[in-house]
């Protein structure tokens, strides 16, 4: 099979798998209670083979050279698409165990009905996310991200109840507006090349000939909006506060989808924006990441502070990271290696700890931290899960996020952003000792209650201790091949 | 041209000072069918696909499609006349009226002949309308509302360089698709969202508030 055949099956094998679960629903719809289950454990069974064959492509793609443009030059498999494919992939399978580990429902019509659409549209949000991976053409990448926002605006509802349909929606609001406003910036971007006299498009390989021109008011424009639009996208402020509603109360699998998929999707969007105008524009896209990044970063700080729900929590430490990705993306080059590395190390660190959320959450039916005491007793595994994904969390070595963080920093240092780095010292020592406060104690002290829970099984939560191996990987050693990638990818968003 | 623009700058404030839900949809509809006007002004010809595309488009779904969605859940929930998309106020109506006017100055820092400034100036303002009632209004009909006419906006600045993207047909086609699908969750969560306690008090089938 050719190199361009396995990027396509990354989007076609999705697609194909989430059309037979929607046929396969409209069979059974008169099925008895059994016959019902089993056809929700096959729905089940297929989306971890379509993730397993997906994550399988995805880490061949790594070990063969990057595609050069194909299909008239929408797609291509360039290193960025090599070294995020295989880590969105491996996550969805993750979520894909845990969503089979949920069990196959009650067996009534309108449950197994839930949950073949919940993995029809799981199917299509990989496609989706996958598409964007692989995408030359910014438009193409928007209308590969807005099908994931579609699809991960039901998902979120799954969860039932008015919370999550409210949540839902207000998803679906700023994530409308936010791309609604990246397609603008889009536009204007285009319509800076048309007042240049430049033929327009918005094929990335093409674009950086076609902007040798100085920076004319439409571009400038352009880039401001693509950056403010994909930024609430990422739940960065000023538009952040569907993100901790959302992240509340969407199901644990969701919310890991959104936290740990979807939000790379759109950095990968970013990303490719900024590498391609950022010798042009250099100064506007420093200026608007680090405002963006240290307001984010202030916001979350307080709010984690002020929290008294784990899953808020998490919610909010999302913020907090993505403005810390922000100020290294704003850097520039001197940070890349590190951003990449933080980003990675973000991915995992979010997939563990958003389902093992979904585990006690479901074990305690609260999210109250004062009410969830003696997780370590109660629940060994997932204890140790938020324990060592804690950890890695507020970038304690050995982790990636460690090192990549200590990059970040040393990069402000070396670009004389002083004022940057002493704000962003500040706000992570409180972030550090808050979240500390709140998450050690459900950890450690003693139950308030005695329960007697089912004993947890090593094996049911495998798929997390591979997301922490990983962790480790990119903390401690970066394998020759991991690091190559990395590195060309990192002079790439430099602007090389 | 310019007559249209100003007629589709009317269409966007004549609702923000009229509180009525069937006003607001039929200034949605309204503005579809000036752009679709706007559209045929500028390109006559219905020869390439993409203008039947674009017809498709500014018609069907955003004059006809999209109203009609929310109108017939509105009807069937039994919504009360009185929606306020922006609130009633001389502070509003004020902001309102100077972003029209900042969208103008605006436009003349961007655009160098007169055709292009009004035309930019009338999608900024129709944007920065759009944004005003979405920063004002808590319930899912008007934020709705907000995001239709954000989205017009955006329309109306493509029909000023239609195709400036270079994107192939199949990807304007699957663009249109996107936003017919939002439309369609729209009317779900029209259906579906509960309502707030202040609004349950004051109109006990209100889903506008």
């Amino acid at each position: 099979m050719s190199a361009e055949l396995r990027w396509l099956a990354l989007i076609a094998l999705p697609l194909a798998a989430a059309a037979t679960t929607l046929l396969a629903r409209t069979s059974g719809a008169h099925a008895d209670a059994a016959r019902a289950r089993r056809g929700v454990s096959r729905a089940h069974a297929l989306l971890i083979l379509t993730s397993l064959a997906t994550s399988g492509l995805a880490l061949a793609q790594t070990l063969t050279p990057a595609s050069p443009r194909w299909l008239g030059g929408l797609l291509r498999g360039d290193v960025v698409a090599q070294l995020f494919a295989p880590v969105l992939n491996l996550i969805f399978l993750g979520i894909s165990v845990y969503v089979r580990g949920r069990g196959p429902g009650a067996g009534d019509a309108a449950s197994t009905r839930a949950k073949r659409r919940f993995t029809a549209l799981s199917l299509i949000f990989l496609a989706g996310a996958n598409l964007v991976v692989i995408s030359n053409h910014l438009l193409l990448t928007w209308l590969a991200l807005e099908a994931t926002t579609l699809a991960a605006a039901v998902l979120i509802a799954h969860a039932e109840g008015a919370a999550a349909r409210l949540a839902s929606w207000r998803y679906l609001l700023f994530s409308s507006i936010g791309l609604g406003l990246a397609l603008l910036g889009l536009g204007c971007l285009a319509r800076s090349m048309a007042a240049q006299g430049v033929p327009p498009t918005l094929l990335l390989d093409a674009l950086p000939a076609a902007l040798a021109a100085p920076p004319d008011p439409w571009r400038q424009l352009g880039v401001a909006l693509v950056l403010l639009g994909l930024g609430t996208k990422l739940g960065l402020a000023p538009m952040y506060s569907w993100l901790p509603e959302a992240y509340d109360e969407a199901p644990a699998a969701v919310t890991a989808m959104l936290g740990a998929v979807q939000f790379n999707c759109t950095l990968i969007f970013l990303l490719h924006v900024v590498q391609v105008y950022r010798p042009q524009s250099g100064a506007l896209i420093t200026g608007a990441l680090l405002t963006i990044g240290v307001t984010s970063v202030a916001v979350s700080t307080v709010s984690i502070v002020a929290t008294r729900s784990f899953k808020r929590l998490l919610a909010y430490a999302s913020i907090n990271h993505a403005g810390v990705i922000a100020i290294g993306l704003g850097l520039g080059e001197t940070a890349s290696f590190g951003l990449l590395l933080y980003v990675l190390s973000n991915a995992f660190i979010k997939a563990i700890l958003f389902l093992t959320a979904g585990k006690i959450e479901s074990h305690y039916g609260t999210k109250d931290t004062a009410s969830i005491t003696g997780l370590i007793k109660d629940l060994p595994y997932s204890g140790l899960y938020l324990m060592v994904a804690t950890f890695a969390l507020l970038g304690f070595p050995p982790f990636g996020s460690f090192l990549g963080e200590l990059l970040i920093l040393s990069a402000l240092v070396t670009s004389g952003q002083l004022f940057v780095f002493g704000a962003f010292c500040v706000m992570i020592t409180i972030t550090f000792v808050a979240t500390g406060r709140t998450i050690f104690p459900m950890i450690w002290a003693e139950p308030r209650v005695a329960r007697t829970w089912p004993r947890q099984r090593l094996r049911d939560g495998l798929h997390k201790l591979i997301f922490l191996l990983a962790l480790l990987v990119l903390g401690v050693y970066l394998p020759p091949q991991l690091n190559a990638l990395m590195t060309e990818a990192a002079a790439m968003l430099g602007g090389r | 041209m310019s007559s249209l623009l100003f007629a589709f700058l009317g269409v966007l404030l004549v609702p923000l000072f009229m509180a009525s839900w069937r006003l607001s949809l039929a200034a949605l509809c309204g503005q579809g069918l000036l752009l679709a006007w706007i559209g045929y002004q500028r390109e006559p010809s219905l020869a390439e696909p993409e203008t039947w595309l674009r017809m498709l488009d500014l018609v069907g779904v955003r004059a006809l499609a999209a109203p009609l969605a929310l109108y017939s859940v509105l009807r069937a929930r039994g919504a009360p006349p009185r929606n306020d998309v922006l609130p009633p106020n001389l502070m509003a109506w004020t902001l309102a009226i100077a972003l029209v006017f900042v969208s103008f100055r605006f436009s003349e820092r961007l655009a160098v002949d007169a055709a292009e400034q009004t035309s930019v100036a009338v999608a900024t303002a129709a944007l920065l309308l759009g944004l005003l009632v979405l920063a004002t209004q808590t319930g899912p009909f008007s934020q709705m509302i907000g995001v239709l006419r954000v989205e017009n906006a955006i329309a109306l600045f493509e029909l000023g360089h239609p195709g400036a993207s270079g994107a192939p047909l199949a990807m304007r086609a699957a663009q249109l698709a996107m936003f017919a699908l939002t439309v369609a969750l729209f009317r779900w969560y029209l259906r579906t969202l509960p309502l707030p306690a202040r609004s349950r008090d004051a109109a006990p089938e209100s889903p506008l508030q």
